[in-house]
């Protein structure tokens, strides 16, 4: 038991320690860092909105595909935050960059993995990004007056917390491919952009056309911002978050399989030398 | 001028041979475009399965509008944006400094480096669905309005490739600005909508100051709506003041750049 405890007072430590070189890495540039957390957030509710209001002010009716303006609204505003919140391209990068460029070595050699050295960093940064632009959709919808069931907020980050790890897993299983094809930041893109379809980011997923809506729902992708964010604004209820938990917890047993092979098969055909 | 044409020529020679080298990469960067149009135009296709018109734009408007967008974002891809993106790191690792040595105009060297070869083929796709969108408009739209774009096009293009360097030119000032690139996104969002959308003071500001309605909402706007002289000659003129702003900002950048020790 002792030995039990131990263990993980270490791994917290160790863990804890790149958790704050991800912190420390951020807001050592305090104009960087603001622009990340805060004027990225504005700038794209204040983009996104202007579309809504558009279709709103110039169709003349209240609703459009059964929801009203201000749940548009409330919808945008949080779904740019959930989906910055669970993005994690920029690590990614970081993962191929490494492997491409052969500094793998140097963290190869140290008493913690590349994926774990990596996840700590990146909830680090996430920490303190959400931290600081959380307050952007909670002072608009409060100000505004949008639609938002506060008591269901706890429940909507928490599914997209786990989704976050679920597509840092997906990010480290497109990492380990640049074992085998040196050059994929085409591949990288290639994801992420098809992912902010799939969840919701670009479009609620209940505009698109019934067959279409009730395949992506049951996508794993469908929590990374439609299922948290429908949840909070009163679109979807309760029996859909549950059964797209369900999706998520297969998904990110099959993913977490899929990366360890993929890197245990990286690792034998690496040279350590680059690209 | 025939040497910095000659140096280009070189640069689109080695593009070709860099992008080529690494095969899949390649087209997994072709790919990437496809899945970008086909978002582009998938939520626009979806909103209009809802409505008849978003800001008096109807669909088949829309889609000359995306067809002009993805003309000009190709061109921007293919000779400007890895060089833009890459900005900040040659200025914050001190490789811009090797830059500056050499006897060629820095901000040429900077901006048209590194020439994307294998995203032509988005020009491609980009002029097929322009193409189709014009074939299939319902109106006839007389030539020298289809005329017109060989001055509007480039005019967008000059006015994304100079809003761009603006905040690219910025890292010179603040050392690290990775997020303000980031944060350019979303500025050229406001040009992947047609203005028709926004309040007229945005739609104002989007044809002067922050000139992203260059990019394709006023050149659709122009050929398919209300062809106005007067915006026409306005796209050309400041177009060309934005390029001599870049040179200016540039010069003002060097001043306060202190190389890699920043």
């Amino acid at each position: 038991m002792k030995t039990v405890a131990a263990i993980c007072k270490r791994t917290w430590r160790r863990n804890w320690a790149f958790a704050r070189l991800g912190i420390l890495s951020n807001i050592e540039y305090r104009f960087n860092f603001a622009v990340d957390a805060l004027l990225q957030p504005i700038l794209t509710v204040l983009v996104e909105s202007t579309l809504w209001l558009a279709l709103f002010q110039l169709q003349g009716s209240e609703t459009f595909a059964g929801f009203t303006r201000n749940q548009y609204l409330s919808y945008v505003i949080w779904s740019s935050f959930v989906a910055r919140l669970t993005t994690n391209w920029m690590y990614e990068f970081r993962m191929i960059n490494e492997i491409e460029s052969g500094s793998l070595n140097s963290l190869l050699v140290r008493p913690i993995s590349f994926f774990e050295s990596y996840l700590s960093q990146f909830l680090g940064y996430k920490l303190i990004v959400t931290a600081a632009s959380l307050c952007v959709p909670i002072g608009v919808c409060l100000i505004f007056d949008f639609p938002v069931f506060w008591s269901r907020l706890p429940l909507a980050l928490l599914t997209a917390a786990f989704y976050m790890f679920f597509l840092y897993l997906l990010s480290f299983c497109v990492a380990t491919f640049a074992f085998h094809l040196t050059r994929i930041t085409g591949l990288s893109v290639a994801k992420n952009l098809t992912l902010a379809v799939l969840s919701g980011e670009i479009l609620p997923l209940d505009l698109f056309p019934p067959g279409w809506h009730n395949f992506l729902v049951h996508l794993p992708f469908a929590s990374g911002v439609y299922i948290p964010v429908g949840y909070l604004t009163g679109r979807i209820a309760i029996d859909q978050v549950w059964q797209a938990a369900q999706v998520q917890v297969v998904s990110l047993a099959g993913v977490a399989c899929l990366a360890r092979f993929l890197w245990r098969k990286g690792l034998r055909t690496y040279v350590g030398t680059g690209a | 001028m025939k040497k910095y044409l000659s140096l280009y020529f070189s640069f689109v020679r080695t593009g070709f041979i860099a992008d080529l080298e690494y095969r899949a990469n390649f087209l997994f960067r072709v790919l990437t475009d496809v899945i970008w149009y086909a978002t582009q135009i998938l939520a626009f296709e979806v909103l209009y399965d809802h409505t008849k018109q978003i800001g008096g734009w109807t669909l088949p408007q829309i889609r000359v509008f995306l067809g002009l967008l993805f003309v000009t974002d190709a061109f921007y891809m293919i000779m400007l944006n890895e060089n833009l993106d890459q900005m900040t790191e040659k200025i914050r690792k001190g490789d811009l400094d090797l830059l500056l040595t050499k006897p060629i105009n820095s901000q040429f060297m900077v901006s048209l480096q590194k020439v994307s070869a294998s995203l032509f083929t988005n020009l491609v796709i980009g002029l097929s669905f322009l193409t189709w969108a014009i074939a299939a408009y319902p109106m006839a739209i007389s030539a020298w309005r289809y005329a017109s774009l060989v001055i509007l096009i480039p005019a967008g293009l000059i006015s994304l490739y100079a809003m761009r360097f603006f905040i690219a030119t910025l890292a010179l000032i603040f050392a690290r600005t990775d997020n303000l690139q980031f944060a350019w996104y979303q500025i050229y969002r406001l040009g992947m909508r047609p203005d028709g959308i926004y309040p007229n003071w945005l739609k104002l500001i989007l044809r002067t100051l922050l000139p992203m309605a260059l990019i394709a909402a006023l050149p659709a706007d122009l050929i398919l709506v209300d062809f106005d002289w007067r915006w026409l000659a306005w796209a050309t003129i400041w177009s060309a003041v934005l390029l001599y702003g870049t040179h200016r900002f540039w010069k003002f950048g060097l001043s306060k750049y202190t190389s890699a020790s920043s």
